[in-house]
């Protein structure tokens, strides 16, 4: 018999650490109004600098770091449940798990490079520059586990063969969708400003709403497979 | 026993290679298995491109360079590295599909599941100092011109540095695949890949003094760091995608022993429903 | 259900037999032990010769600094271990003997023996890089020595797999009383490639000037 105690509670999780990341999104001022990448060494470091902006920096960001790697066990939930659908290996499970490894990690490290950045404001402006062009590449432009998440997901509901789906179709279109909207933002060096900039529509906005609308759309989703599956397993045992 | 939930099978059409793959992609029992494979063939493919045409970090310069020659590096690659690394942000996730493919050739031998687990979480996490942080410090290295030449050397040390220099993810990995195939009763693989194992894992060693030398043979683009090293790790990839073709051909989804390869069987029908039965 | 081949001659590629196969008394073989362990230090040979010609070709170029760090290297320490390895390629050799013809104890001694070979030669070594290190040469002191160091380390490393590989054969012994010498043999094929590795390092770092 599965245990499954407690997967309701990890799943409730998932609200909880959306509501603080969101929170810390609005609370970095580098976010709400998004750092344009063209602004020069002294115009970042007086970013920095500005005492209207430094605790805010520095408290979104230590907030950012305790919860960096939150979506793991959301991560983990998909897994379980990608394990119940009707496939002949566990090597779709097995890749989220590998995508669980490395995407929120590299959220770690941005969030890093930016706390670093504030921590010593009256350094030289190149070098507080470059903390805050590592922070801002590795924020943007490595979507590469996300996109990957999101396509082994959607691979893995088409090739599901049981009778009754784990996850509706329209589940795995939403997540091809939702991997193209993120690749505009892995060109972020190309421009400095317009849209694929990293303060531009397709890398910041619709990046980061597609994120959110993942993180949304797949709590729902995972809520309803997850009683669903209570729902046959008391069926069965009954 | 398989059991589709569709009942029988139709045959396989014989005709265009599209008409084919179609059939092998929704009826193929073992298409699960074939598309990890043909991931791992087409990213390494694509990762020669990317990395020794289009970004031209491979084969490595010399860290040996003055900051005003690093600049120089940058400025003559500079939309390579750009495109290139953006492209490699974009795919480099399918390395997730690929380790989860070979962690499941561990998950098919004797031995126990942990050899998997290992090996899947060791290599997940290898991307990130292995090949990603190089992409994002060459993006940063390359995307203002004007940088300061100090750092931009700095960046270029970080960019090669964790690309040449992590070593224990792969290491160690190599050494629980060697272990799970000397140990593994199914005959999954021959023992000389385990053995084979072994020098991959030994070419890590080799390449530690890289962190050290700045020139000669040692240096992370010395003749025996990445041109010998380079030379065995080609030579362990081509073999063990050979050999993961084999063993996926010879798949019976059982948990005994895998059969051997007859001699007579042609690869393409070794894909139909009742075949490994 | 497939057939399964059983095969009882070995293969080409060598890819058949496990190390536990005692099932073909009269099997052909073409080498003593697994033709895997063959295929893995003709490999490693090979791999160490690439070394070899690198060292060899950087020596050409410079042979005055070599020479002038060579000097440096106590040459009756060299011989003094290529003779301890000799000796152990002896007793290993003797082990397999011993286990062919079944006198498990003799076999045993041997393989011990051979750890203890092993184990001086790793002392002397770390004694002899201990000094150098104190006389100020180390890895980095020039290029004659950063070879030192990584050819007799990389072959020191070799070593110490080599005591897991004897501690294989020692529990093979112990345990199956009556099995077939195959492990026990592929075990010593790998032990005999560090000696023969050995004496070309020796030939090369010590005696060729």
């Amino acid at each position: 018999m599965r245990r499954v105690d407690g997967e309701l509670v990890l799943l409730w999780t998932l609200p909880a650490v959306g509501l603080i990341w969101l929170s810390a999104f609005l609370l970095f001022p580098g976010f709400v109004q998004p750092m344009s990448p063209a602004m020069s060494a002294e115009e970042v470091v007086a970013f920095y600098r500005d005492p209207a902006n430094l605790p805010r920096i520095r408290y979104s960001m230590i907030v950012f770091n305790w919860f960096a790697v939150g979506l793991i066990p959301i991560l983990a939930l998909i897994a379980l449940q990608i394990r119940r659908m009707g496939h002949r290996t566990p090597i779709f499970s097995y890749a989220i798990l590998a995508c669980a490894a490395g995407g929120p990690t590299i959220f770690l490290m941005a969030n890093l490079f930016w706390l670093t950045a504030a921590f010593r404001p009256e350094r030289d402006p190149q070098q507080t520059l470059m903390f805050n062009d590592l922070a801002w590449v590795t924020f943007s432009s490595q979507v590469g586990f996300l996109i990957a998440q999101s396509v082994i997901l959607a691979l893995a509901i088409y090739l599901d063969r049981r009778e009754r789906p784990v996850f509706p179709p329209w589940v795995a279109h939403f997540n091809l969708v939702v991997a193209l909207l993120l690749i505009p933002a892995a060109f972020v060096g190309i421009a400095l400003e317009g849209p694929i900039a990293w303060n531009g529509l397709l890398s910041f906005w619709v990046r980061n709403i597609a994120i959110g609308l993942w993180i949304v759309v797949m709590g729902v989703v995972l809520g309803q497979a997850i009683k669903r599956q209570q729902a046959e397993d008391g069926a069965m045992t009954t | 026993m398989s059991a589709t939930t569709t009942g029988a099978v139709p045959a396989m059409p014989s005709g265009s290679l599209m008409r084919r793959i179609a059939w092998h992609c929704r009826y193929d029992e073992k298409r699960e298995l074939w598309i990890g494979w043909w991931t791992l063939v087409a990213f390494y493919n694509l990762y020669g491109l990317l990395f020794f045409v289009l970004a031209r970090t491979q084969p490595p310069p010399q860290p040996s360079l003055g900051p005003a020659e690093i600049v120089q590096w940058f400025d003559d690659r500079r939309s390579g590295l750009l495109y290139g690394y953006a492209i490699v942000s974009i795919v480099g996730g399918a390395t997730a599909i690929m380790t989860a493919t070979l962690a499941y050739t561990m998950r098919r031998m004797s031995v126990s599941r942990a050899f998997a687990y290992s090996y899947l979480l060791i290599y997940a996490l290898a991307t990130l100092p292995g090949m990603l942080i190089m992409g994002v410090a060459c993006t940063v290295g390359a995307m203002r011109p004007d940088r300061d030449h100090a750092l931009v050397s700095w960046l270029y040390d970080f960019a090669f540095l964790s690309f040449e220099g992590t070593m224990g993810v792969f290491l160690v990995g190599s050494l629980i695949w060697m272990a799970a195939v000397l140990l593994d009763k199914n005959r999954v693989f021959p023992m000389w890949f385990g053995y084979l194992n072994l020098c991959n894992a030994l070419t890590e060693v080799v390449v530690a003094p890289a962190w050290i030398f700045r020139r000669g043979v040692f240096a992370w683009d010395g003749a025996i760091a990445w041109w010998i090293n380079m030379a065995v790790f080609v030579t362990y990839t081509t073999v063990f995608l050979t050999l993961l073709r084999g063993m996926i051909v010879r798949e019976d989804f059982g948990s005994g022993p895998l059969p051997e390869l007859a001699s007579d069987r042609a690869p393409a029908s070794a894909g139909t429903l009742g075949a490994a039965r | 259900m497939t057939t399964v081949q059983v095969s009882v001659a070995p293969r080409a590629d060598g890819s058949d037999e496990r190390a536990a196969s005692s099932e073909k008394p009269g099997g052909v073989r073409f080498v003593p032990g697994q033709p895997d362990m063959w295929a893995f230090v003709l490999f490693e040979a090979l791999v160490f010769t690439s070394y070899f010609t690198v060292y060899v070709i950087r020596r050409t170029q410079s042979p005055g600094p070599f020479l002038q760090s060579q000097t440096h290297l106590d040459l009756h320490v060299g011989v003094f271990n290529t003779l301890v390895l000799l000796a152990s390629s002896w007793s290993v050799a003797r082990c397999v003997q011993a286990t062919r013809e079944g006198s498990f104890r003799a076999a045993l001694n041997n393989a011990y023996l051979t750890m203890l070979f092993g184990v001086v030669f790793l002392v002397s070594k770390v004694r002899e890089w201990a000094t150098a290190i104190a006389q100020g040469f180390s890895f980095t002191t020039d290029e004659f020595f950063s070879f030192y160091y990584f050819l007799t380390g990389i072959h020191f490393l070799h070593l110490l797999i080599g005591f897991v590989v004897l501690g294989v054969a020692v529990s093979r012994i112990r345990s199956a009383a009556g099995a077939a010498p195959e492990l026990v043999e592929t075990c010593a094929t790998y032990w005999h490639t560090i000696d023969f590795l050995w004496v070309l390092i020796f030939a090369l770092l010590y005696v060729m000037r």
